[in-house]
Protein backbone atom coordinates (compact mmCIF):
# COMPACT_ATOMS: atom_id res chain seq x y z
CA UNK A 1 0.00 0.00 0.00
CA UNK A 2 1.39 3.69 -1.10
CA UNK A 3 0.84 5.93 1.77
CA UNK A 4 -0.01 9.72 1.18
CA UNK A 5 2.23 11.65 1.72
CA UNK A 6 1.57 15.10 3.73
CA UNK A 7 3.48 18.18 4.94
CA UNK A 8 4.87 18.81 8.26
CA UNK A 9 4.02 21.55 10.34
CA UNK A 10 7.18 23.77 11.05
CA UNK A 11 6.92 21.85 15.03
CA UNK A 12 7.13 18.03 13.44
CA UNK A 13 10.19 19.03 11.36
CA UNK A 14 11.66 20.41 13.66
CA UNK A 15 11.43 17.78 15.75
CA UNK A 16 12.41 15.17 12.95
CA UNK A 17 15.45 17.04 12.76
CA UNK A 18 16.35 16.78 16.16
CA UNK A 19 15.74 13.21 16.48
CA UNK A 20 18.29 12.39 12.99
CA UNK A 21 21.05 14.39 14.54
CA UNK A 22 21.20 13.00 18.02
CA UNK A 23 21.00 9.66 16.44
CA UNK A 24 23.89 10.64 13.77
CA UNK A 25 25.91 12.25 16.79
CA UNK A 26 26.31 8.84 18.38
CA UNK A 27 26.19 6.23 15.26
CA UNK A 28 29.67 5.60 15.02
CA UNK A 29 29.38 2.45 11.91
CA UNK A 30 26.92 1.33 10.07
CA UNK A 31 26.91 -1.60 7.82
CA UNK A 32 24.40 -2.34 5.79
CA UNK A 33 23.30 -4.19 2.59
CA UNK A 34 21.43 -2.09 -0.19
CA UNK A 35 19.63 -2.43 -3.39
CA UNK A 36 19.64 0.15 -6.02
CA UNK A 37 17.68 1.02 -8.95
CA UNK A 38 18.38 3.38 -11.71
CA UNK A 39 15.49 4.31 -12.97
CA UNK A 40 15.12 6.27 -16.50
CA UNK A 41 11.76 6.69 -17.80
CA UNK A 42 12.95 5.87 -21.27
CA UNK A 43 13.51 1.98 -19.86
CA UNK A 44 11.39 -0.47 -19.53
CA UNK A 45 12.51 -1.74 -16.48
CA UNK A 46 14.87 -0.08 -13.50
CA UNK A 47 17.95 -1.17 -13.44
CA UNK A 48 19.13 -2.94 -10.33
CA UNK A 49 22.03 -3.77 -8.87
CA UNK A 50 23.11 -4.98 -4.69
CA UNK A 51 25.85 -4.44 -2.38
CA UNK A 52 27.06 -3.20 0.98
CA UNK A 53 27.57 -0.22 2.80
CA UNK A 54 30.15 0.43 5.58
CA UNK A 55 31.00 4.12 7.38
CA UNK A 56 33.12 4.57 10.06
CA UNK A 57 32.83 8.21 11.82
CA UNK A 58 33.49 10.82 10.81
CA UNK A 59 33.94 10.27 6.83
CA UNK A 60 35.12 6.96 6.10
CA UNK A 61 32.99 5.19 3.38
CA UNK A 62 33.08 2.63 1.31
CA UNK A 63 29.90 1.59 -1.23
CA UNK A 64 30.65 -1.91 -2.23
CA UNK A 65 28.64 -3.45 -5.40
CA UNK A 66 28.59 -7.06 -5.36
CA UNK A 67 25.98 -7.72 -7.96
CA UNK A 68 25.63 -7.80 -10.76
CA UNK A 69 29.07 -6.18 -11.45
CA UNK A 70 31.97 -6.04 -8.29
CA UNK A 71 32.69 -2.69 -7.96
CA UNK A 72 33.80 -0.34 -4.87
CA UNK A 73 34.21 3.08 -4.37
CA UNK A 74 36.06 3.98 -1.32
CA UNK A 75 35.98 7.73 -0.11
CA UNK A 76 39.60 8.08 1.95
CA UNK A 77 41.78 11.27 3.01
CA UNK A 78 40.35 13.35 0.29
CA UNK A 79 41.01 10.66 -2.16
CA UNK A 80 38.11 8.30 -4.21
CA UNK A 81 39.75 4.54 -4.27
CA UNK A 82 38.47 2.71 -7.27
CA UNK A 83 38.45 -1.01 -7.52
CA UNK A 84 36.35 -2.04 -10.34
CA UNK A 85 36.15 -5.92 -11.34
CA UNK A 86 40.09 -5.83 -9.47
CA UNK A 87 41.32 -3.21 -11.75
CA UNK A 88 42.37 -0.71 -8.68
CA UNK A 89 42.44 3.41 -9.58
CA UNK A 90 42.35 6.26 -7.35
CA UNK A 91 41.61 9.96 -7.91
CA UNK A 92 42.46 12.93 -5.99
CA UNK A 93 39.27 14.51 -5.45
CA UNK A 94 41.29 17.56 -3.21
CA UNK A 95 40.86 20.05 -5.82
CA UNK A 96 37.53 19.22 -7.30
CA UNK A 97 34.58 21.16 -5.44
CA UNK A 98 31.93 18.83 -7.07
CA UNK A 99 33.35 15.50 -5.96
CA UNK A 100 34.29 16.69 -2.36
CA UNK A 101 30.77 18.09 -2.49
CA UNK A 102 29.35 14.86 -3.18
CA UNK A 103 31.63 13.14 -1.11
CA UNK A 104 30.65 14.90 1.87
CA UNK A 105 26.67 14.82 0.58
CA UNK A 106 26.54 10.78 0.54
CA UNK A 107 28.48 10.84 3.77
CA UNK A 108 25.68 13.04 5.51
CA UNK A 109 23.01 11.33 3.18
CA UNK A 110 23.95 8.16 4.66
CA UNK A 111 23.98 9.53 8.35
CA UNK A 112 20.63 11.46 7.64
CA UNK A 113 22.67 14.74 8.58
CA UNK A 114 22.31 16.97 5.84
CA UNK A 115 20.04 19.52 7.04
CA UNK A 116 21.75 22.54 6.20
CA UNK A 117 19.20 25.24 5.10
CA UNK A 118 22.01 27.44 3.38
CA UNK A 119 23.39 24.87 1.53
CA UNK A 120 19.65 23.09 0.68
CA UNK A 121 16.04 24.20 0.30
CA UNK A 122 14.25 21.77 2.25
CA UNK A 123 11.12 20.39 2.34
CA UNK A 124 9.28 17.82 5.43
CA UNK A 125 6.75 15.32 4.52
CA UNK A 126 4.96 12.84 6.25
CA UNK A 127 4.48 9.49 5.25
CA UNK A 128 2.82 6.71 7.25
CA UNK A 129 4.91 6.25 9.83
CA UNK A 130 8.20 6.98 7.90
CA UNK A 131 9.48 10.95 7.46
CA UNK A 132 10.12 12.09 3.91
CA UNK A 133 12.85 15.09 3.72
CA UNK A 134 13.88 16.55 -0.18
CA UNK A 135 17.20 18.55 0.09
CA UNK A 136 16.96 20.34 -3.20
CA UNK A 137 20.80 22.26 -3.39
CA UNK A 138 21.39 25.97 -3.82
CA UNK A 139 24.64 25.46 -5.38
CA UNK A 140 24.10 26.17 -9.04
CA UNK A 141 26.86 23.86 -10.43
CA UNK A 142 25.57 21.69 -8.00
CA UNK A 143 22.39 21.59 -9.50
CA UNK A 144 22.98 20.99 -12.40
CA UNK A 145 23.49 17.20 -11.58
CA UNK A 146 21.22 16.56 -8.59
CA UNK A 147 18.26 18.52 -8.66
CA UNK A 148 17.42 17.01 -5.15
CA UNK A 149 18.23 14.48 -2.74
CA UNK A 150 14.87 12.90 -1.54
CA UNK A 151 15.72 11.01 2.14
CA UNK A 152 13.36 9.08 3.82
CA UNK A 153 13.67 8.13 7.31
CA UNK A 154 12.03 5.05 9.79
CA UNK A 155 10.64 6.15 13.34
CA UNK A 156 14.24 5.95 14.92
CA UNK A 157 15.17 8.25 12.71
CA UNK A 158 17.25 5.91 10.47
CA UNK A 159 17.23 6.45 6.72
CA UNK A 160 16.31 3.93 4.98
CA UNK A 161 16.13 5.11 1.96
CA UNK A 162 18.35 7.83 -0.54
CA UNK A 163 17.11 8.99 -3.88
CA UNK A 164 19.11 10.87 -5.57
CA UNK A 165 16.92 13.10 -8.57
CA UNK A 166 18.64 14.85 -11.31
CA UNK A 167 17.26 17.29 -13.34
CA UNK A 168 15.78 15.10 -15.95
CA UNK A 169 13.88 13.34 -13.11
CA UNK A 170 15.14 10.35 -13.48
CA UNK A 171 16.52 9.19 -10.33
CA UNK A 172 18.82 6.69 -8.61
CA UNK A 173 16.91 5.28 -5.63
CA UNK A 174 19.14 3.16 -2.72
CA UNK A 175 17.33 1.08 -0.52
CA UNK A 176 18.85 0.12 2.63
CA UNK A 177 18.26 -3.57 4.21
CA UNK A 178 19.95 -5.21 7.54
CA UNK A 179 21.39 -2.07 8.68
CA UNK A 180 23.35 -2.49 11.29
CA UNK A 181 24.80 0.23 13.45
CA UNK A 182 27.84 1.07 16.18
CA UNK A 183 29.15 -2.68 15.48
CA UNK A 184 32.96 -2.65 15.47
CA UNK A 185 34.38 -2.25 12.07
CA UNK A 186 37.84 -2.46 11.34
CA UNK A 187 39.55 0.13 9.52
CA UNK A 188 40.74 -2.80 7.35
CA UNK A 189 37.41 -2.65 5.59
CA UNK A 190 38.06 0.49 4.63
CA UNK A 191 40.97 -0.31 1.92
CA UNK A 192 40.73 -0.91 -1.40
CA UNK B 1 66.00 6.37 -60.27
CA UNK B 2 66.57 4.12 -57.76
CA UNK B 3 65.10 6.55 -55.20
CA UNK B 4 62.07 7.09 -57.73
CA UNK B 5 61.63 3.44 -58.36
CA UNK B 6 61.60 2.78 -54.52
CA UNK B 7 59.03 5.78 -54.46
CA UNK B 8 57.30 4.49 -57.08
CA UNK B 9 56.76 0.99 -54.94
CA UNK B 10 55.79 2.67 -51.75
CA UNK B 11 53.36 4.55 -53.63
CA UNK B 12 51.87 1.38 -54.89
CA UNK B 13 51.96 -0.57 -51.96
CA UNK B 14 49.96 2.77 -49.80
CA UNK B 15 47.40 2.71 -52.26
CA UNK B 16 46.06 -0.29 -52.13
CA UNK B 17 42.26 -0.97 -50.92
CA UNK B 18 41.84 -2.51 -47.94
CA UNK B 19 40.24 -5.53 -49.12
CA UNK B 20 43.01 -5.94 -51.24
CA UNK B 21 45.54 -5.81 -48.05
CA UNK B 22 43.88 -8.46 -45.82
CA UNK B 23 43.20 -10.48 -49.29
CA UNK B 24 39.57 -10.48 -49.61
CA UNK B 25 38.31 -12.09 -52.73
CA UNK B 26 35.35 -10.08 -54.09
CA UNK B 27 31.88 -12.27 -54.41
CA UNK B 28 29.16 -11.40 -56.81
CA UNK B 29 27.20 -14.26 -55.40
CA UNK B 30 26.00 -13.31 -51.67
CA UNK B 31 22.25 -11.87 -52.34
CA UNK B 32 21.86 -11.13 -48.54
CA UNK B 33 21.39 -7.12 -47.09
CA UNK B 34 23.54 -5.98 -44.08
CA UNK B 35 21.69 -6.56 -41.00
CA UNK B 36 23.46 -5.16 -37.33
CA UNK B 37 20.78 -6.92 -35.21
CA UNK B 38 22.28 -5.72 -31.77
CA UNK B 39 20.09 -2.99 -30.81
CA UNK B 40 16.87 -3.77 -32.76
CA UNK B 41 14.36 -4.84 -30.37
CA UNK B 42 12.22 -1.77 -28.93
CA UNK B 43 11.35 -4.30 -26.08
CA UNK B 44 14.52 -4.49 -24.80
CA UNK B 45 16.51 -2.36 -22.06
CA UNK B 46 20.60 -3.50 -23.57
CA UNK B 47 22.39 -2.25 -20.44
CA UNK B 48 26.19 -2.94 -20.26
CA UNK B 49 28.99 -2.53 -17.72
CA UNK B 50 31.57 -0.10 -19.59
CA UNK B 51 34.76 0.72 -19.32
CA UNK B 52 36.11 3.59 -21.42
CA UNK B 53 40.09 4.22 -21.34
CA UNK B 54 41.08 6.96 -23.26
CA UNK B 55 44.43 8.34 -23.28
CA UNK B 56 45.31 6.70 -20.09
CA UNK B 57 41.91 7.86 -18.59
CA UNK B 58 39.39 5.38 -17.23
CA UNK B 59 36.17 5.82 -17.04
CA UNK B 60 33.46 3.26 -15.99
CA UNK B 61 30.22 2.68 -15.73
CA UNK B 62 26.89 1.67 -17.24
CA UNK B 63 26.52 2.22 -20.72
CA UNK B 64 22.29 1.65 -21.39
CA UNK B 65 20.73 1.69 -25.16
CA UNK B 66 16.95 2.21 -25.78
CA UNK B 67 16.01 1.59 -29.71
CA UNK B 68 12.64 3.53 -28.36
CA UNK B 69 11.22 3.42 -32.44
CA UNK B 70 12.60 2.60 -36.11
CA UNK B 71 15.59 4.73 -36.27
CA UNK B 72 15.50 6.43 -33.36
CA UNK B 73 17.85 5.07 -30.58
CA UNK B 74 18.39 6.63 -26.90
CA UNK B 75 22.20 6.52 -25.59
CA UNK B 76 23.14 6.97 -21.87
CA UNK B 77 26.14 6.35 -20.12
CA UNK B 78 26.37 6.20 -16.27
CA UNK B 79 28.59 6.02 -13.05
CA UNK B 80 28.30 2.94 -11.00
CA UNK B 81 26.14 4.83 -8.50
CA UNK B 82 23.95 6.59 -10.80
CA UNK B 83 24.91 9.86 -12.58
CA UNK B 84 24.16 10.71 -15.87
CA UNK B 85 27.55 11.39 -17.57
CA UNK B 86 26.14 11.53 -21.42
CA UNK B 87 22.73 11.00 -22.41
CA UNK B 88 22.49 11.16 -26.68
CA UNK B 89 19.73 10.76 -29.11
CA UNK B 90 19.85 9.34 -32.42
CA UNK B 91 16.85 10.31 -34.38
CA UNK B 92 16.60 9.71 -37.76
CA UNK B 93 19.20 11.83 -39.40
CA UNK B 94 19.62 13.92 -36.12
CA UNK B 95 22.00 13.69 -33.63
CA UNK B 96 20.68 15.38 -29.98
CA UNK B 97 22.96 16.02 -27.32
CA UNK B 98 20.55 15.32 -24.07
CA UNK B 99 23.07 15.77 -21.45
CA UNK B 100 26.58 15.24 -20.65
CA UNK B 101 28.63 16.33 -18.25
CA UNK B 102 30.93 19.52 -18.13
CA UNK B 103 34.19 17.12 -17.93
CA UNK B 104 33.28 15.23 -21.10
CA UNK B 105 31.58 18.56 -22.51
CA UNK B 106 34.06 18.67 -25.43
CA UNK B 107 33.81 18.66 -29.70
CA UNK B 108 35.69 15.98 -30.48
CA UNK B 109 34.78 14.22 -27.88
CA UNK B 110 31.36 14.09 -28.58
CA UNK B 111 32.36 13.66 -32.18
CA UNK B 112 34.16 10.68 -31.63
CA UNK B 113 31.21 8.99 -29.24
CA UNK B 114 28.99 10.19 -32.05
CA UNK B 115 30.82 8.77 -34.82
CA UNK B 116 31.27 5.03 -32.94
CA UNK B 117 27.87 4.85 -31.46
CA UNK B 118 25.83 6.25 -34.98
CA UNK B 119 28.14 2.66 -36.13
CA UNK B 120 27.49 0.58 -33.32
CA UNK B 121 23.58 1.05 -33.80
CA UNK B 122 22.93 1.42 -37.57
CA UNK B 123 20.62 -1.54 -38.59
CA UNK B 124 20.66 -1.63 -42.27
CA UNK B 125 23.53 0.21 -43.77
CA UNK B 126 23.80 0.10 -48.02
CA UNK B 127 25.63 -2.69 -49.03
CA UNK B 128 28.02 -1.43 -51.94
CA UNK B 129 30.37 -5.00 -52.20
CA UNK B 130 30.63 -8.49 -51.13
CA UNK B 131 33.35 -10.39 -50.37
CA UNK B 132 34.47 -13.79 -48.62
CA UNK B 133 37.61 -15.09 -46.59
CA UNK B 134 37.27 -18.68 -45.53
CA UNK B 135 34.20 -18.99 -44.13
CA UNK B 136 33.43 -15.37 -43.52
CA UNK B 137 31.19 -12.85 -45.53
CA UNK B 138 32.39 -9.39 -45.39
CA UNK B 139 30.30 -6.53 -46.87
CA UNK B 140 31.37 -3.11 -47.85
CA UNK B 141 29.10 -0.15 -47.09
CA UNK B 142 29.31 3.35 -45.92
CA UNK B 143 27.92 5.30 -43.15
CA UNK B 144 28.61 8.95 -43.16
CA UNK B 145 30.81 8.50 -46.28
CA UNK B 146 33.14 6.62 -44.12
CA UNK B 147 33.75 3.41 -45.77
CA UNK B 148 32.82 -0.07 -43.42
CA UNK B 149 33.50 -3.79 -43.61
CA UNK B 150 30.93 -6.05 -41.81
CA UNK B 151 32.31 -9.31 -41.25
CA UNK B 152 29.90 -12.74 -40.79
CA UNK B 153 30.75 -15.69 -39.62
CA UNK B 154 28.01 -18.74 -39.59
CA UNK B 155 25.38 -15.78 -40.15
CA UNK B 156 26.56 -14.02 -37.10
CA UNK B 157 28.03 -10.70 -37.52
CA UNK B 158 31.24 -10.78 -35.99
CA UNK B 159 32.74 -7.51 -36.40
CA UNK B 160 32.58 -4.11 -37.96
CA UNK B 161 35.92 -2.23 -39.50
CA UNK B 162 35.51 1.12 -40.10
CA UNK B 163 38.70 1.93 -42.74
CA UNK B 164 40.13 4.91 -44.70
CA UNK B 165 42.35 3.62 -47.94
CA UNK B 166 44.10 0.52 -46.73
CA UNK B 167 44.07 1.35 -42.91
CA UNK B 168 41.41 0.06 -39.98
CA UNK B 169 41.10 2.91 -38.03
CA UNK B 170 38.28 1.02 -35.79
CA UNK B 171 37.14 -1.93 -34.86
CA UNK B 172 34.26 -2.98 -33.34
CA UNK B 173 33.85 -6.50 -31.98
CA UNK B 174 30.76 -8.61 -31.22
CA UNK B 175 31.26 -12.03 -29.24
CA UNK B 176 29.54 -14.14 -26.89
CA UNK B 177 26.12 -13.86 -28.97
CA UNK B 178 23.05 -15.50 -27.33
CA UNK B 179 19.55 -15.37 -28.34
CA UNK B 180 21.16 -12.84 -31.23
CA UNK B 181 22.47 -10.08 -28.51
CA UNK B 182 25.80 -9.08 -28.10
CA UNK B 183 26.90 -10.12 -24.85
CA UNK B 184 30.36 -8.08 -25.11
CA UNK B 185 31.53 -5.51 -27.43
CA UNK B 186 34.60 -3.69 -28.29
CA UNK B 187 35.07 -0.76 -30.12
CA UNK B 188 39.17 -0.53 -30.58
CA UNK B 189 40.42 2.55 -32.33
CA UNK B 190 43.76 2.08 -34.32
CA UNK B 191 45.02 5.62 -34.79
CA UNK B 192 43.96 7.33 -31.16
CA UNK B 193 44.22 5.69 -27.69
CA UNK B 194 40.68 5.18 -27.03
CA UNK B 195 39.09 1.45 -26.27
CA UNK B 196 35.30 1.32 -25.21
CA UNK B 197 34.33 -2.13 -23.74
CA UNK B 198 30.82 -2.90 -23.00
CA UNK B 199 29.88 -6.23 -20.90
CA UNK B 200 26.44 -7.08 -20.87
CA UNK B 201 24.53 -6.88 -16.92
Amino acid sequence: MVSAQTKMSAGEANDLETKVKNLAATTKTIVSDFKQYKHMDFLSNDIESMGKLSFKAPDLVKWEYVKPYAYSVLFKDETLYINNEGEKSNVDIGDNKLFKQLNRLITDSVKGDMFDAKEFAISYFKKGPDSEVHFAPRDTDFSKYIKEFQLIFNEKGEVREVKMVEPSNDYTQIVFLDRKTNLALSDAVFTN
Amino acid sequence: MRYLLISSALLFLSCGSYPKRIRLSESARLKSEISNPYFSETTLDYVYKADITFYGRHFSGLFIVKKMAENHHRLVFTTEMGNTLFDFSFNGRDFIVNSINEKLDKKMVIALLRNDFLIMISEHPPKMKTFTLGNQNIFESEIDHRTLYYFYSEVQLKKIVRTKGRKEKVVFNFSEIVDGNAKIIQILHKNIQLIIQLKAI
